[in-house]
């Protein structure tokens, strides 16, 4: 036996696929022949008609809707093409590959991030149509003298401005240049499932309560999930903080000690990043109690499943979306962005992103999309006159319901933090990679 | 051997049955799930029955993304990596029949490509692309990417099929006068080609199903595996088990018409050779 | 032809795969190399010499444990696929005699890997969920009264996953080379009076041993760089050393992510080494 030879047979064996690959074969021919070579329509390419115009969107799935690309196309009569990213594949790409998009439709809290890597072009606010009707906690950080005027973290109002028109320094005044121009943000808190819970959640400390151990869930975004932990650390009196937006080195390490040790006592089921796993955990009845955002709760309800975006004594933690603009921008497809970003304000993308309870820049512009019903549901806090409909044909709220939480002005205003990118962001990421890796 | 039923015989069949099971109920468990009604979701149970509706959803544009461009994409990207990969790895492997210097390393290379983790693959094309200040695509860095995980497979495949190629063929092709092209041509590839065909749709296969390599390189445009990954966080309704019922439906006409492809070709041809 | 064009002749059949390898392998993983000595500056990374990767990955004990973890999934698919790879192969090359039913039944075991993985990985999800086919059956039949947890996002479910998505690996290798084992040794040890289990031992295993070490190779190879089915299987709970790295490329910090893919490449080789020093044939290379 000796004589075989293992030589050979190493080498045939190595290629696993050897042993049928005689017995496979071909058959291309449901193939198209010729290699594909398309290469990416670039800012490079020279437009002189704005039709022509192909801007390449970069955001998260809460935005990066066909239904709004198509649209948006109808209206500007230029072309867009998006892509649903992680909001952390989203910074990646915002930070590393500038190249691959013309537009970045991002958080606030990412801007400590990427506005340093230059590849964002400051907005001039003057070509902004509807600058003014934005809520002011955006443009001048108030807000009828509401808790969120206090809030901490990265609130929109603090990396809003830039300096110049080539500057990479945030302004802690109005200047003429922004950042982002915001378009929807919300007021995050808790979800769970009434008929698993089977009582009212009323503080963030219930996320860490035994009782519902193993049946939890916080969500695995270092700048996110931190502040939720931080939340329900803070309630259930586990410890203190001096800022919780700008935690210091001790804080992120005592913060991560517990969210260790809660890990490992088996408190949470599974993290999510992306809201739509969220979803999937809590309608499969996986998780009953945890980080949530407001579309993932609406989504669950869509599902006649019983789910309470759980308004808290503590308050919310808040959320900014924005567009932004590429360096590669210039010339008409400049103006094309410009463009999109007026048309985001102008209300039609406030109203549908408003009919499943994101809140619009511009209030009173997406109020002209909506019907008096819509907006005392989803703005006032009434009860519904009639049934809510979100923009893919669901209902999402039986006639008479109300909404968590009740009206804008009493969501909004009870923000306390936001999500944040610390001065010790490297290290609270490195940290909180050590507690999702535990 | 033993050829009677003997008792290992029902336990080996028997765990065989298991196996299978195992290897086919996950999957068949979404293929039921994919003839759900339009209220239907991701669990069970079943949530009315249409044979139609979610497999008519995939064709349908989703709330976010697009897998008929991806699908598109991917089938371009393994023809041009099967087209490349049989060219690199022939080629390689005639060079392997005569001796020469470095031989060994690109052996060696080559099998190293197979069992270095995916990963540093990935996070190495796409560093150099960054540093390089170049885009990554899915038909540049994506390409080279799913090279470093074919070529070793087709590159191995061939070499096994060298050293049981009789040279008796191509000697009397040269006796007769025949140049090396022409005895390449005339001579070997049409005694190989069945074996090629095998490879190719190996190849094909394996950069269509490929992930973990393209992972960070496919640039702005994800190529299906990605696309599918992208929508297991991104789509919360029973679509993505339709499109899982598709794609591998796909693969597995694939597989079939391989099968039956490479059985015609080589009894017609009756080379026991290959 | 003369020696010297025959020479160069070879040498460019030979190219287009040397320039692919160096290309797409070699020169990346030089990169990683020089790139774990970079410095990160908290949004991107900067030429340099630092050790300070290397530090923070030696100095915190989280990663000596994701390391242990990944061990432990690589242990555990390595087993159970060996185990199923080895008994599926053996059926079929000795106990199918059918060619067409034997070629049939391999191609049954091959199909799955060519679909695609993610696919495969998230089906595992409706019948292993709190509200799954299988907790379902179980209450149903009374043989546990609240649902099996351990059941999906789990240790279980990882290694499940795997071995679900890689068998194919150990089993192609090992049926490759039993296939290939002159039946007449058999019948010989048969005739000598070898008993079924001494032929197994002392003829089909040592000759099935490469196949054993390639598929053993694959599985090492691949459970250690492993991030998909960690992350989708293990509800983002579980840790491995691939996804690590994943997380780290996530949050850009690619110098720190370069230097735990250094070690991953130096701890897989090392594996690879012990494995072929075990089967002993790394001379016959």
């Amino acid at each position: 036996m000796t004589h075989l030879s293992r030589r050979k047979l190493l080498k045939t064996g190595l290629a696993a696929g050897a042993g049928f690959a005689v017995t496979r074969c071909a058959s291309s021919s449901t193939a198209p022949s010729g290699t594909p070579n398309n290469p990416a329509p670039g800012p490079q390419v020279n437009t002189n008609q704005i039709k022509d115009v192909n801007l390449r969107l970069i955001g998260t799935g809460v935005s990066q809707i066909n239904e709004i690309r198509n649209k948006a196309q109808e209206d500007l009569g230029f072309k867009m093409e998006m892509r649903a990213l992680s909001t952390e594949e989203n910074n990646q790409i915002a930070i590393t590959q500038p190249g691959q998009y013309d537009i970045f439709d991002g958080e606030y809290f990412s801007l400590p991030l990427v506005v340093p890597s230059g590849n964002l072009r400051p907005i001039e606010i003057t070509r902004i149509t509807d600058y003014d009707k934005i809520v002011p906690f955006f443009t001048e950080g108030s807000f009828d003298g509401m808790p969120v005027e206090q809030s901490q973290g990265t609130a929109p109002y603090r990396v809003m401005y830039v300096d110049g028109p080539d500057s990479k320094e945030f302004s802690s005044t109005p200047t003429d240049y922004a950042t982002l121009i915001p378009f929807q943000y919300n007021a995050d808190t808790l979800g769970y499932r009434p008929d698993l819970v089977g009582r009212e959640i009323e503080s963030w400390a219930e996320l860490f309560n035994p009782e519902f151990r193993g049946k939890t869930s916080i969500l695995d975004i270092p700048q996110i999930g931190i502040m939720d932990a931080a939340m329900v650390a803070e309630a259930a009196g586990l410890m203190t903080f001096g800022d919780k937006g700008n935690m210091t080195r001790a804080e992120i390490d005592q913060i991560t000690e517990i969210l260790k040790e809660q890990k490992r006592n088996g408190q949470f089921r599974a993290f999510w990043k992306t809201f739509d796993e969220s979803v999937n955990l809590m309608s499969s009845g996986e998780v009953v109690l945890q980080s949530m955002w407001s579309p993932a709760v609406t989504a669950v309800q869509s599902r006649d499943i019983e789910c309470i975006y759980a308004p808290l004594t503590e308050g919310y933690r808040g959320w900014g979306g924005g567009i932004g603009l590429s360096q590669n921008l210039s010339g008409i497809e400049l103006d094309a962005a410009y463009e999109y970003i007026n048309w985001m304000l102008e209300g039609w993308v406030g109203a549908f992103l408003g009919r499943q309870g994101y809140y619009s820049a511009a209030p009173e512009n997406a109020k002209k999309y909506m019907s008096q019903a819509e907006w005392e549901y989803w703005y006032e806090g009434q009860p519904a006159s009639e049934d809510m409909v979100d923009p893919f044909g669901t209902t999402l709220a039986a006639q008479g319901s109300v909404r968590d939480g009740g009206s804008f002005e009493e969501r909004f205003g009870n923000i306390v933090c936001w999500n944040s990118t610390m001065e010790e962001n490297t290290y609270l990421v490195q940290k909180w990679n050590e507690f999702i890796a535990s | 051997m033993n050829k009677k039923r003997s008792l290992t015989f029902y336990l080996l069949a028997a765990f065989f049955a298991l196996f299978v099971l195992f290897l086919y109920s996950p999957m068949l468990s979404i293929f039921i799930l994919t003839f759900q009604g339009p209220q239907g979701a991701l669990t069970f149970p079943m949530r009315g029955f249409s044979l139609t509706y979610w497999l008519g959803q995939v064709f349908q544009e989703q709330r976010v993304g697009n897998f008929v461009g991806a699908f598109w994409r991917s089938l371009g990207l393994g023809v041009s990596v099967m087209l490349l990969t049989l060219m690199v790895s022939v080629s390689a492997g005639l060079a392997f029949r005569n001796r020469f210097r470095g031989a060994n390393s690109l052996f060696y290379l080559t099998i190293a490509s197979l069992i270095v983790p995916s990963i540093l693959i990935s996070l190495g094309i796409g560093i150099v692309f960054q540093v390089l200040g170049m885009q990554t695509n899915w038909f540049s860095s994506g390409l080279g990417a799913h090279m470093t995980w074919t070529v070793p497979f087709a590159f191995l495949i061939v070499l096994g099929i060298f050293n049981r190629f009789n040279p008796s063929y191509e000697e009397a092709a040269r006796d007769l006068g025949a140049s090396d092209t022409a005895t390449f041509w005339d001579v070997i590839f049409p005694l190989i080609l069945p074996s090629l065909l095998g490879i190719g749709i190996l190849t094909f296969t394996l950069s269509y199903d490929e992930f973990t390599r393209t992972s960070l390189v496919s640039g702005q445009r994800n190529t299906l595996p990605l696309e599918i990954f992208g929508m297991t966080t991104n789509v919360t309704s029973p679509a993505l088990y339709a499109l899982g019922t598709l794609t591998t439906l796909f693969s597995v006409v694939l597989i079939l018409l391989a099968f039956w492809g490479y059985s015609a070709l080589s009894a017609k041809q009756k080379q026991p050779k290959l | 032809m003369t020696r010297a064009s025959k020479t160069l002749q070879t040498y460019l059949l030979a190219a287009p795969q040397t320039l692919v390898m160096l290309l797409f392998l070699v020169f990346p993983i030089v990169m990683i190399l020089i790139v774990s000595f970079w410095e990160f500056t908290g949004f991107s990374m900067e030429p340099g010499f630092t050790l300070d990767n290397y530090r923070a990955i030696f100095s915190s004990n989280v990663a000596l444990r994701t390391f242990l973890n990944t061990f432990k999934y690589v242990a555990l698919v390595w087993a159970a696929t060996l185990l199923i790879g080895y008994l599926v192969a053996y059926f079929l090359a000795f106990y199918v005699d059918d060619k067409r039913l034997q070629i049939g039944l391999f191609l049954l075991c091959t199909i799955p890997f060519w679909t695609s993985n993610i696919i495969r990985m998230i089906s595992w999800v409706p019948l292993l969920g709190r509200e799954g086919l299988v907790n379902s059956l179980l209450l149903n039949l009374g043989l546990i009264q609240q649902p099996l947890e351990w059941l999906l996002f789990s240790d279980f479910a990882v290694v499940l996953g795997m071995v679900h998505l890689y068998n194919f690996f150990m089993i192609a290798p090992i049926f490759n080379s039993l296939m290939r084992i002159d039946r007449n040794l058999i019948t010989a040890a048969e005739d000598m009076g070898a008993s079924g289990w001494q032929t197994f031992k002392e003829v089909i295993l040592p000759l099935s041993a490469p196949g054993i070490a390639i598929g053993s190779i694959f599985i090492v190879t691949i459970v250690m760089g492993e991030f998909v089915t960690v992350r989708l299987m293990g509800g983002g709970q579980a840790a491995s050393v691939g996804k690590l790295i994943q997380t780290q490329i996530g949050s850009i910090q690619y110098p720190l992510a370069a230097a735990n893919a250094v070690i991953l490449l130096l701890v897989t080789l090392v594996l690879v080494l012990a494995i072929l020093r075990v089967v002993n044939i790394r001379n016959e290379l």
